[in-house]
């Protein structure tokens, strides 16, 4: 089958999974009594009369309608970018756009952290793969374990307290911010407003957009501490799969045939085994993301990134029902479509998958 | 040719008891010896029954580490037993050291005087107890739907299948955070909305886990040897599926203690406004020595954490070589 079928009907798939988490959603919404449901808007239109800000709002969110409804009402709001309201200090009131505006910092997070873990697991797997049950192996699974077994809000304390500025005074190597995602400046550029930085919200790319080297640097310096901390718990996943993966394959015909043929060891583990073990490696960074996405929730609270992660531990604190299930939403849909692109990366490197 | 031997009187009767052990026992036995091999599992598990005595010792006698106590500076010693214990003289340490760790108070005490080790015990014991009550939960319902979905087959298979996805398409942590707010929203307090949460998102890994494994028992020949003697379907599911395709459940099992310790103590870190900031917790210890951290005092934080982590850590390597042992594929 050729690629752009395969990947059209992957996608379509999709489709049920997501009217699947539109359904689940609901669900949560339809568990909550309706007074909670109209507060949000209450609370933001406090100057329009109260009698019309219910009425209005009992319309737009279908209370009025029997269930079913309801959830055509709920789709079509979605559809629509309407995700609801909040009262959050420093946010929008709307949430699609608060959303938006979070989304590019968790996105950057997720790709350095993804990117530094699978820089350190390849070469790390394809060595201690390479020599099971040796020393290195026993300390690499042992290594990887811990990785899985680590509470990532504590291994976040520790950096802060091991690697962050003004913690401990006078620690040479404590250069790190411990928080946010932008430097503290004295002045404000014109493009960085509320803590948040524009056109793309990304912050190391909007200061090299504006050629503000050094907000540039500051912003990659509070990125390094989530990162890390972050990269730890999904390296264990990654750098596990790597090296079953290498012993897997070490096994196979072909490697006798090269060792037979006289290919030196090297170039074996290189080009023969490491290659093979690379393949089955793609399919669990599905796994990993869902991992990912999990810690970063937490890693964003500890280190106060402004992410959708820590949107929606603000929520979930200040009681914006919205803000929790909107966040919970984007998850599934940042998780339905990192899962797309993980299959269709696999088909790409493993012809045989498009049968 | 190999000579038939008959036994006669004790020989039989031992024969006959050998023979009579049951399978399941005889798998046990020899899973249990292949599992005692592995010394690193071995250290593992023998770390857990420790945690687990510690919490069955707290379950049964809550008040012998003073628990009920701790506002007390005293809290060496449980109401009712002053006489038996003798008060240690308490002296003030240096200001910048209050409460570091000392001979009366083995792991340091937190802000409010209240000593570390017995807070953590009482946290270990809600961490392990809410973690055993929701994976075991999470485990029967997920393999009650697991076996019967994969096989019956078909259209209920297909339903079931599709809501497992959707659960896996929601990270677990941030799901969790929505379904303990929405519970808490229709009163429920907020540990049992917790509880409720994480057994309504816990079971989908089972019921995929259990469903695989009932597709490939669902060929053999035992099954079918039983369908037609006529058994139900329901009756071979109980009888012949759900007993052949435990083992990969229980492997998962075994891990996820960890993994739903960790999340409860996340949940707690983040501190929900919904959970009791009464309730003992390891996560909620480490929220509140966060602060004093920049004071130099960090035994709140890092003696909670690193107790955390050992029952973890020794989790998994119980669970990886359990794994090693029921599931050999990953063995290498």
């Amino acid at each position: 089958m050729e690629l752009r079928f395969y990947i059209i009907r992957r996608a379509l798939i999709l489709i049920p999974t997501f009217l699947g988490l539109t359904v689940l959603m609901f669900i949560l919404f339809s568990l909550i009594p309706e007074q909670l449901l109209i507060a949000p808007y209450l609370s933001i239109h406090q100057t329009l009369p109260r009698a019309y800000v219910v009425h209005q709002a009992t319309i737009l969110l279908g209370l009025n309608l029997p269930l079913p409804l309801r959830y055509f009402k709920y789709v079509w709001n979605m559809f629509h970018g309407n995700l609801g309201v909040m009262n959050l200090p420093g946010y929008p009131s709307s949430v699609a756009q608060a959303i938006a505006i979070s989304f590019p910092n968790t996105l950057q997070l997720a790709i350095f952290s993804t990117i530094l873990a699978v820089v350190i697991a390849i070469p790390l797997g394809t060595y201690i793969g390479a020599r099971p049950n040796s020393v290195a192996d026993q300390t690499g699974r042992i290594f990887s374990l811990s990785g899985y077994a680590m509470p990532a809000f504590w291994l976040g304390l520790l950096l802060q307290i091991g690697l962050g500025r003004n913690v401990i005074p006078g620690n040479p190597v404590g250069i790190f911010p411990i928080q946010g995602s932008v430097p503290d400046v004295a002045v404000a550029p014109p493009w960085f407003n509320n803590g948040f930085t524009y056109p793309t919200h990304i912050p190391i790319i909007d200061a090299l957009i504006h050629q503000d080297w050094s907000f540039a640097y500051g912003a990659f310096m509070h990125l390094v501490l989530p990162t890390l901390t972050l990269t730890y718990g999904i390296l264990a996943g990654v750098l596990r799969f790597v090296r079953a993966g290498m012993v897997d394959s070490a096994r196979q015909e072909f490697v006798k045939t090269a060792r037979a043929k006289g290919v030196p060891e090297r170039e074996v583990i290189k080009k023969h085994i490491r290659k093979n073990a690379l393949i089955p490696t793609i399919t669990v960074m599905g796994l990993l993301l869902a991992g990912l996405l999990g810690g970063v929730v937490v890693v964003e609270e500890v280190f106060d990134y402004p992410g959708i992660g820590l949107l929606s531990v603000l929520s979930a604190t200040t009681y914006q029902v919205y803000g929790v299930i909107g966040t919970t939403l984007v998850f599934g849909i940042i998780l339905m479509v990192a899962n797309l692109i993980v299959d269709v990366l696999y088909a790409l490197v493993d012809p045989r998958i498009r049968y | 040719m190999a000579e038939t031997t008959v036994f006669k009187g004790r020989a039989a009767r031992a024969e006959v008891r050998v023979r009579k052990r049951h399978p399941f026992l005889e798998d046990f036995a020899s899973t249990f010896r292949a599992f005692m091999s592995n010394k690193i599992a071995l250290v593992g598990f023998v770390i857990v029954l420790i945690y687990i005595g510690f919490t069955i010792a707290d379950l049964t006698y809550p008040y012998y580490l003073g628990v009920h106590n701790i506002n007390n500076i005293n809290s060496f010693n449980p109401g009712g037993y002053a006489a038996a214990i003798p008060t240690p003289p308490f002296v003030l340490p240096p200001s910048h050291l209050k409460g570091a760790p000392s001979w009366w108070f083995w792991l340091g005490t937190t802000e409010f005087q209240d000593p570390i080790l017995p807070i953590m015990l009482a946290a270990l014991k809600v961490d392990i107890v809410y973690s055993f009550i929701i994976v075991g939960s999470g485990l029967v319902i997920g393999i009650l739907l697991g076996s019967i979905s994969g096989f019956l087959g078909g259209y209920v298979d297909e339903v079931l299948m599709r809501i497992t996805d959707i659960f896996f398409s929601i990270p677990s942590l941030v799901l969790a955070i929505a379904f303990i707010y929405v519970l808490a929203q229709r009163g429920f307090s907020g540990l049992d909305s917790l509880v409720f949460a994480l057994i309504v998102i816990w079971w989908p890994t089972y019921a995929r886990l259990t469903r695989g494994v009932t597709l490939s028992v669902k060929n053999m020949k035992f099954i079918e040897a039983s369908i037609a003697s006529g058994a139900t379907r329901l009756g071979i599911v109980f009888k012949h599926v759900i007993p052949n395709v435990l083992s990969p459940s229980l492997v998962q099992l075994s891990l996820d203690l960890g993994s739903i310790v960790l999340i409860l103590a996340a949940l707690d870190f983040i501190n929900l406004p919904i959970i009791s900031p009464f309730v003992p917790e390891l996560g909620r210890m480490i929220y509140n020595g966060e602060q004093y951290l920049v004071s130099g005092i960090w035994w709140p934080v890092t003696i909670p954490g690193l107790f955390l982590l050992l029952f973890t850590v020794s989790v998994n390597l119980m669970g990886d070589g359990l794994r090693d042992v029921l599931d050999p594929k990953l063995r290498g």
